[in-house]
C-alpha cells in the first residue's frame, strides 16, 4: 500500500503516513513449529504493559495502610471506580467476584492505548489486532462459563437461543439471529470498536505531527500554517487521552453487560 | 452505594441497549443473508441473499421490539 501524496507538495514529496506505520519489523526472530513468535516492538510493549499493571497492583497494594497515601491511594480509586461504576451499576452485588478481572482489563486496556499519547513510545498497543482479540475472546469465554456455571449447560443455552415469550415457528426465524449476535457478533464488535478507534487516533496524530514538521521546515508561506497545525497537535493529544480512558471504560462496561447478561436469564 | 433490594435495576442499561440494538441488528443480517448467499450458492440462484438480508432485518427488528418495545 502506497501513501498518498498531496498533490501541492509533489516535488518536496510530502508523504502522508498510512497504515504502515502499524507494521514494524522483527528484533529477535523466533520461530517455534512454524508458528511466528518474533519479538518485535509492539511485543516489548505488550511485556512492558504488563510488567507495569502487575507492578502497579502489586507495589500499590503490598503494605496496604487503613490510611492509604501515594500510589495505594491511586490504586485503590481506581478499583472504586470499576466496583462502584462499572460493577455495582451494571451487574450489582453479585458481580463484585469479577472485580479482579474487570478492574486489570480497565488497566491493562487503558496503558495499553495511553502508549499512543505518551513519548517516545508514540503507538497505541491496541491498534494492532492481537490484544483486542484476545482480550474479546477471554470476556466471551468468560460470560458463557459464567452462564452455564449459574443456569447450567443445557438451560443456558435455551435462554440464549431461544429467547422466552414468542410462539415457537418463530423460532426459526430468529434462534439465527441470537446465535450470531451472542457469540459472533459481540466479541467482533468489542475488538473492532477497540482497534478502529486506536488506528483512527494513531493515523491523525501521525499525520498531524508529519503535516507540522513539513509544514515548520518548508521555510515558506507554508509555516504560518504550521504554526496552527501544531497548537491542533497538542489538542489532539489531549482528545487522544480521552479517548484512551473512554474505550478502555468502554471495553470494561460492555464485558460486565455480558457477564451480567450470563447470570440471570433473560426474562 | 446502597443496595437496596426490590429495585435493582441497573441505571447503565441505556448505552448497552443501543449497542444490543445495533449488534442484533448485524446479527440479523448477517445471520440470514448468510443463509441466504449459502442457498444461492447451492440452488445457483441470485436472488436469495437479499431476501434473507430482508427477512434478517424483520426478524432483527421483531427482536429488539419484543426486548425492548413497551413493558
Amino acid at each position: 500500500m502506497t501513501a498518498p501524496t498531496l498533490p501541492l507538495a509533489q516535488d518536496e514529496g510530502f508523504h502522508a503516513p498510512g497504515i504502515e506505520i502499524f507494521e514494524w519489523p522483527d528484533i529477535v526472530h523466533i520461530e517455534v513449529a512454524g508458528i511466528d513468535l518474533s519479538i518485535n516492538r509492539v511485543v516489548l510493549q505488550m511485556f512492558l504493559v504488563a510488567l507495569l499493571t502487575w507492578g502497579l497492583f502489586y507495589f500499590g497494594f503490598r503494605r496496604p495502610k487503613l490510611v492509604p497515601s501515594g500510589l495505594q491511594n491511586v490504586m485503590e480509586s481506581v478499583v472504586d471506580f470499576v466496583r462502584g461504576q462499572i460493577v455495582l451499576e451494571v451487574i450489582g452485588r453479585e458481580g463484585l467476584r469479577f472485580l479482579p478481572y474487570l478492574t486489570t482489563l480497565f488497566v491493562f486496556v487503558f496503558f495499553g492505548n495511553l502508549g499512543g499519547v505518551i513519548p517516545p513510545v508514540f503507538f497505541p498497543l491496541n491498534g494492532r489486532m492481537a490484544l483486542p482479540a484476545i482480550m474479546a475472546i477471554c470476556s466471551v469465554l468468560l460470560f458463557i462459563s459464567v452462564g452455564i456455571s449459574q443456569q447450567g449447560f443445557g438451560p443456558y443455552f435455551k435462554n440464549t437461543l431461544f429467547p422466552p415469550g414468542i410462539p415457537w415457528p418463530v423460532y426459526i426465524l430468529l434462534t439465527p439471529i441470537e446465535l450470531i449476535s451472542t457469540f459472533i457478533v459481540r466479541p467482533v464488535t468489542l475488538a473492532i470498536r477497540l482497534l478502529a478507534n486506536m488506528i483512527a487516533g494513531h493515523l491523525i496524530l501521525s499525520v498531524f505531527f508529519v503535516a507540522t514538521g513539513y509544514l515548520l521546515t518548508s521555510m515558506n508561506i507554508g509555516s504560518l500554517f504550521g504554526v496552527g497545525a501544531l497548537a491542533f497537535s497538542v489538542a489532539l493529544i489531549a482528545f487522544e487521552l480521552f479517548v484512551a480512558g473512554l474505550q478502555a471504560y468502554v471495553f470494561t462496561i460492555l464485558s460486565a453487560v455480558y457477564i451480567a447478561g450470563a447470570l440471570e436469564p433473560e426474562h | 452505594m446502597s443496595e437496596s433490594g426490590p429495585e435493582r435495576e441497573p441505571p447503565a442499561r441505556g448505552a448497552e441497549m443501543v449497542w444490543s440494538i445495533i449488534g442484533t441488528l448485524i446479527a440479523g443480517v448477517l445471520a440470514w443473508g448468510g443463509i441466504g448467499w449459502l442457498l444461492d450458492r447451492w440452488l445457483g440462484t441470485r436472488y436469495l441473499v437479499a431476501v434473507g438480508v430482508v427477512v434478517g432485518m424483520a426478524g432483527a427488528f421483531y427482536l429488539i421490539i419484543k426486548r425492548y418495545g413497551g413493558g
